[in-house]
């Protein structure tokens, strides 16, 4: 199990005797390396829509199927159905609704503040280190660090709403390897660890289609497998719009 | 057959396929036993759900993934392993989580370590024993604490901070409420930590989901159990 996300350390100060080598690239370069390794940015902007389809297991007893959608400016959808029923998770990026009968839900109802947060997270759809000046987040290169055998830079990520999340691109690909961030789960704070893998383009664009969570110091493991990506399929906007019946 | 409130749980038998899509998207997968004006139930097979028609948007009928697991289910004789085994990983890939399990159940009858099934049924091998999830998390020196498996200075840390804040609150009031209203809410801190103790103890929180970056708002993992607790159709 890796670590907790630690205190920044010099981003001058490389880590291993072979990185001293080399001077370490700016956080630009990094980023600028990154994208490109993605697909590069036109093919990241010419995706409007993005509908991605899969399965997602968190045990024994524990299966689900899951597609999310997105769609420019901020907006997402998420479905989760287990044994037949489909509960619907829905945000327009300032607020949201939701309607999961596991919950007794027969109606729309608001999504909580935390949830449309990490909505709007996910709604970003070329991700949150592209034109990320332009986006109000703030990007520090936090050092090197062995992820799974890999070397990889750390990149310490403060997105514009406060949150923190620590990037870790490959050294040598630039293909992100993990993502550490902090979430509240039930009034607690979570140290979760994202792991990604299985990298294949979809309309020129790399996407993970094996995505592991782990919270640290708990023993439950989510694990998802994306099985189809579709790049602009036609989402109307109502997908998006809160249904009248929502109590806001 | 069995009864729990909210939902009636029996083997599902029916012909139809249905998707029952409720206003808002919300969507129900598997047979209608019974339709009226006011309610339609839905059998999902791992239950059998009353939904309000007034909540209905609209009834799509179609061949569900439960009719092929059972049409595939009836072609396999007891003792054909593998292709129980087999059928349990195509229904698990379906989230069909009641006829996957079922599925892998049969398999263990025939071949009790077969490690796929018994790993499907979330049995762990810990030093050459087959152990249940429960046990494993155990015997790796988790603990539980408020319906979660965590390590013991996380549970620690998470005890200590609730008792922190129940001191926080009952300082507060403490300084703000007359004689006799401290002596409630000592009551009342009682009550809370022996709340606290019962959720320590207590199983009846489905796992948390850590989404982590790729989907959200399922905050519990669901089963049949949470309908029976938050029943559809409910007035």
């Amino acid at each position: 199990m890796a670590p907790a996300p630690a205190a920044p350390t010099t981003s001058t100060a490389p880590a291993t005797p072979s990185a001293a080598a080399a001077p370490s690239p700016t956080v630009e370069e990094i980023v600028a390396r990154h994208v490109a390794w993605r697909g590069g940015l036109k093919k990241i902007r010419a995706i409007q829509t993005l509908r991605e389809q899969g399965r997602v297991s968190a045990g024994a007893d524990r299966q689900g199927v899951v597609t999310r959608e997105r769609k420019r400016p901020n907006q997402s959808r998420f479905e989760f159905t287990v044994q037949g029923v489909t509960s619907v998770f829905v945000s327009d990026g300032q607020r949201g609704w939701k309607m999961s009968p596991f919950d007794g839900d027969t109606a729309p109802g608001p999504l909580a503040d935390e949830v449309v947060a990490e909505a709007a997270e996910q709604a970003d759809i070329e991700g949150p280190l592209v034109d990320w000046q332009a986006k109000g987040h703030k990007v520090e290169l936090d050092g090197r660090e062995s992820v799974g055998g890999r070397e990889t830079y750390k990149l310490k990520m403060t997105l514009k709403s406060g949150g923190v999340r620590y990037e870790y691109l490959d050294v040598k690909t630039l293909e992100r390897v993990r993502t550490d961030s902090t979430r509240q789960v039930r009034g607690r704070a979570v140290q979760i660890e994202t792991t990604y893998g299985d990298y294949r383009k979809s309309g020129g664009v790399r996407f993970p289609h094996l995505i592991d969570v782990e919270a640290v110091g708990r023993p439950q493991r989510l694990h998802v497998v994306v099985d189809t990506i579709e790049i602009n399929p036609p989402l109307s906007d109502e997908r998006f719009r809160l249904p009248s019946q929502a109590k806001h | 057959m069995r009864t729990i409130p909210g939902l009636l749980v029996l083997l599902p038998t029916l012909l139809f396929a249905d998707e029952v899509y409720l206003q808002g998207g919300a969507k129900f997968t598997g047979r209608i036993e019974a339709q009226t004006e006011t309610m339609v139930t839905v059998n999902i097979g791992d239950g059998v759900v009353g939904v309000p028609m007034s909540r209905v948007e609209r009834i799509v009928k179609g061949r569900s993934p439960l009719d092929e697991y059972e049409e595939r289910a009836r072609r396999l004789g007891p003792d054909d392993a593998d292709g129980w085994r087999s059928l349990g990983r195509w229904a698990s890939q379906q989230g069909l989580s009641a006829q996957s399990r079922q599925a892998y159940k049969n398999v263990m009858t025939v071949a009790p370590d077969d490690a796929e099934s018994r790993q499907a049924l979330g049995y762990v091998l810990h030093e050459g024993r087959w152990l249940t999830e429960e046990e494993s998390y155990r015997a790796k020196g988790y603990v539980q604490y408020d319906g979660e498996w965590m390590t013991p200075s996380e549970a620690q840390q998470a005890r200590a901070g609730a008792a922190a804040d129940q001191a926080r609150q009952d300082a507060e009031r403490r300084a703000n409420l007359a004689e006799a209203e401290r002596i409630q809410a000592e009551a009342r801190a009682e009550k809370a930590e022996e709340r606290a103790r019962e959720a320590e103890e207590r199983d009846t929180w489905g796992q948390p989901v850590y989404w982590g970056g790729w989907g959200y708002g399922m905050t519990v993992w669901p089963s049949a159990n949470s309908l029976s607790v938050n029943p559809v159709n409910r007035p």
